[in-house]
């Protein structure tokens, strides 16, 4: 029997799963070996019997925290779905203020108190909340990734990132660094796997993949100091999508 | 020698393109830099460029590039993937000609690699002259501005005309098919020798002095400078991937989405990063990035001066440019080096070993089938496999093969049988996705086989010989063959001691072997575990495998003594039968390194400059006890 495969979204952009519809006719070859059961974003139909559950978005609040355990118990294996679901994302960014000053910041005055729609607690990654076998990185996804991921599980094998960071595969296209014109780019401590697309296209790297296990952090601060980033805009850069409390 | 008008040059160059020589690639302008790329036009072509971000090697070795194309749905259907295109590299500097000929000698030396082969064979290379200097070169200080062999021409651009020298006939066919050119005049002569002469005083970046890279390396093993710079290092491998000698790659399996056909492809790799040397079990071996940057310099320096004759750099300097904290830099580690050489040396030996060219294609496994399967304990499983050739496999006993699942990937395995029989047997411990895969396959079902590949145990040397052989947990698999072998030929060994040590009862294998020892005549067995958990049975010696070593009735000044067991095994035995008086040149080895490609290529599997997959796996512990990597 083919594995039956659904997708739920938390907080996010939806863009992760607008990737894996983006496959295109891929698709096709997608669905003679999975069974898509639940998937808002492209189907009508759902379901509570699947074997594979990804998961794109972000969890604030204890309504999507139990529905995500949920998921959990249904599912053999779970994946998370992007940045959001990976470290939390951008979303993560508001756990710099407490709580109760970002409500008051977007809601105002609004009635909210008691509604559970706005019980929000500090963003979570996924794995903050249930376990996890395996991620597909970045923001958004990475399709061919995707397709090779699902491949390596529908094998049997243990779908694995890359464990070195961007510059490899900027080196390999052949990029000049950015850094050389001005740009600055977390490259050297992220996690490849994108095909280093942002720098290939001029753009310095967020590091929307997350860092690596044992990302050379000091050696980075001292590359940035080298080129004349201040400490502010390193931290700006560095919270992009990897906010930690505890900070690098 | 030959010449061109500037004029009469480009539309040399025109017509090649126009004409379908073959895809004409040549150094164009990338933003602020350059770069090689398919030329459009002769006039995109830029003679005065001072480097190319990557080197011309990207042409031969691809960054990527597709080996075997395979079709899972079928039992065993596989077909070697070769780019037969021709190509003509136009404006390579001679220090990356330097280089294509130091590639040449790794990837066609002794075992040829086919892929690099034909595509080697179907490029044609035009050298130019260096016009410009690029900042951090230092090729003044190597002679690596000038070249004279491996080019199809060489051309020098004097501004109005071009003065071509000829390598090959491929380049004097070139020439006579799409240029008329004339000879060259005496003056025009004159002026190509002055602007090599000048381009090689114009370097500003020198060597000290004229010190010996080898010899400056030996001194300086346990330099502070590794520590000091590995401590700036970003472990990205910008410095590999850019370095037109770093030729290592890894391999790996991908499916396409509809999980029925599927390609093994070859990337670039380089020895920076954290897991170039991740076995299945887990470790690393040259685990800190101190380790991993010294490893380049010693690559470069020391290991492949010793294996061919020259030093694996050429000076081009890309790796100094490109490197963000700008510790890359060889020409500043050497010249540091060299000023405060400080320790005594330590020679960091290749052993010598004859190695037989393979004839067959490298990569591309033949089909095997599993005749049988049996279950040793719970993760580790003996295979009983035949060719479907119907040829034997020829092997020697401590040799290996490697073991391919299409669409998982390969591993290597040491082969567990005695030499002899239609079948062989392998022992494969459930590690990674490979070995799990291979778990599930049954009797009757294919897997592919490369080799057998390595240096197995030297059967006409230990002949005659008392033996004692020490094993510990799946050690015991490739010390199987070996022991089994002189048990085969009973008569021209004497005394037989057997070793054997695992973690726990439960983890013991090959029990049939161990009856069948302990029975035998003149040979002694003595096992242990390390201990005995809850729930398992054991009444015999228990502790770790050196335990046994007073146990075992041997004469320490006439015995041979082989050792295999996990890594941290051999420095604990080696040092007990070494205080009991075993001679060094009578311990023997069998070492476990990443043997990705089997034929000395790939670069995981290195001991310092050792290739474990060409010299070993079994070594003589007098050839490698001074290297620092091995035990």
């Amino acid at each position: 029997m083919k594995p039956r495969v659904a997708f739920f979204d938390f907080a996010s952009c939806e863009g992760c799963q607008l990737n894996v519809i983006n496959l295109e006719e891929k698709i096709l070859d997608l669905i003679s070996i999975v069974d898509v059961v639940t998937f808002r974003e492209a189907m009508t139909e759902r379901t509570d019997e699947y074997d594979i559950a990804f998961i794109e978005g972000s969890i604030n609040r204890p309504m999507d925290e139990e529905k995500l355990k949920k998921i959990r118990a249904n599912a053999k294996v779970l994946v998370a779905l992007g940045a959001c679901a990976h470290t939390g994302g951008v979303n993560k960014l508001r756990n710099q203020w407490p709580v109760e000053n970002v409500k008051k910041e977007v809601y105002g005055d609004a009635d909210i108190e008691g509604n559970p729609l706005f019980d929000a607690f500090q963003t979570k990654a996924v794995d903050e909340c249930v376990k996890v076998d395996f991620y597909i990185p970045g923001c958004p996804i990475d399709r061919n990734e995707f397709a090779r991921m699902v491949t390596q599980i529908a094998m049997g094998r243990t779908p694995k990132l890359p464990t070195y960071p961007v510059c490899v595969e900027c080196k390999k296209n052949e990029n000049i660094c950015v850094f050389e014109y001005g740009e600055f780019c977390l490259g050297p401590i992220t996690r490849a796997g994108c095909d280093a697309i942002c720098p290939t296209n001029g753009e310095g790297c967020d590091g929307c993949r997350g860092y690596l296990d044992d990302p050379k952090m000091n050696a980075a601060k001292d590359v940035m100091l080298k080129y004349g980033i201040t400490l502010d805009m390193m931290m700006k850069k560095l919270n992009m999508y990897n906010y930690k409390k505890e900070g690098y | 020698m030959k010449a061109l008008s500037k004029q009469k040059w480009l539309e040399f160059i025109d017509r090649m393109i126009k004409e379908d020589a073959g895809e004409v690639i040549g150094v164009k302008a990338k933003g602020s830099r350059f770069h090689f790329s398919p030329l459009d036009a002769a006039a995109d072509l830029r003679l005065d460029y001072d480097i190319t971000l990557l080197p011309p090697k990207k042409e031969l070795l691809p960054t990527c590039e597709s080996l075997l194309e395979f079709d899972i749905s079928q039992p065993f259907d596989v077909q070697v993937k070769k780019e037969d295109q021709k190509k003509i590299l136009v404006g390579v500097h001679p220090y990356d000609m330097v280089a294509i000929n130091m590639m040449d000698r790794i990837y066609l030396d002794t075992h040829v690699d086919e892929h690099y082969e034909i595509r080697r064979n179907n490029t044609t290379i035009i050298v130019s002259d260096i016009l410009n200097i690029p900042d951090r070169a230092f090729c003044g200080s190597l002679g690596t501005h000038v070249v004279d062999t491996g080019y199809d021409l060489l051309v020098t651009d004097l501004g109005d005309t071009v003065v071509i020298a000829v390598g090959t006939d491929k380049g004097t066919e070139l020439l006579d098919k799409y240029a008329s050119p004339r000879d060259a005049t005496d003056s025009e002569k004159g002026d190509v020798e002055n602007l090599r002469e000048t381009t090689g005083s114009s370097y500003t970046r020198k060597m000290a002095d004229d010190y010996n890279w080898s010899e400056v390396l030996k001194e300086n093993y346990e330099h502070p400078i590794w520590d000091e710079n590995a401590r700036k290092c970003l472990s990205c491998g910008s410095c590999t991937l850019v370095c037109p000698t770093c030729v290592c790659y890894d391999v790996e399996d991908e499916m396409e989405l509809n999980l029925v056909k599927g390609k093994r492809t070859r990337t670039w790799d380089g020895c920076l990063l954290k897991d170039f040397t991740l076995v299945g079990s887990g470790e690393t071996f040259r685990e800190s990035p101190m380790e991993r940057y010294r490893h380049r310099y010693y690559r470069k320096g020391l290991y492949l001066p010793q294996r061919f004759g020259f030093v694996a750099c050429v000076g081009c300097g890309r790796c100094a440019t490109q490197c963000l904290p700008d510790i890359a830099d060889p020409l500043e580690v050497m010249n540091a080096l060299a000023a405060s050489s400080m320790e005594e040396k330590k020679e960091l030996p290749i052993p010598e070993v004859e190695v037989q060219g393979i004839k067959e294609e490298l990569l591309l496994p033949v089909s095997a089938t599993i005749m049988q399967k049996h279950k040793m304990n719970d993760l580790e499983t003996l295979y009983t496999l035949k060719l479907d050739s119907g040829k034997k496999l020829e092997y020697e006993p401590g040799q290996f093969v490697e073991v391919s699942i299409f669409g998982i990937g390969e591993a290597p395995i040491s082969i567990s049988s005695s030499p002899g029989a239609e079948t062989f047997e392998l022992l494969i411990r459930r590690l990674g996705d490979l070995t799990t895969a291979i778990e599930r396959l049954m009797p009757g079902d294919k897997v592919g086989i490369r080799g057998p590949f390595g240096n197995g145990f030297d059967t006409d040397e230990l002949e005659g010989n008392n033996m004692l052989y020490i094993g510990g947990g799946c050690g015991l698999a490739p010390l199987r063959s070996i022991i089994n072998y002189s048990l085969d030929n009973r008569k021209d060994f004497k005394d037989v001691t057997i070793l054997y040590g695992c973690k726990d009862p439960d983890s013991q294998l090959f029990h049939s072997d161990l009856d069948r020892w302990e029975k035998m005549e003149g040979v002694d067995l003595f096992t242990a575990v390390d201990s005995c958990p809850d729930g398992q049975c054991w009444d015999g010696n228990t502790g770790v495998i050196t335990t046994l070593i007073p146990k075992a009735k041997f004469d320490p000044k006439d015995t041979k003594v082989i050792i295999v067991g996990p890594p941290i095994m051999y420095k604990f035995v080696i040092r007990d039968i070494k205080a009991l008086g075993v001679p060094d040149e009578n311990i023997i080895v069998s070492l476990e390194r990443r043997m990705k490609c089997g034929v000395g290529k790939c670069g995981h599997c290195q001991i310092n400059g050792v290739y474990v997959c060409l010299e070993g796996p079994v070594f003589n512990y007098k050839d490698i006890k001074e290297l620092p990597e091995a035990l």
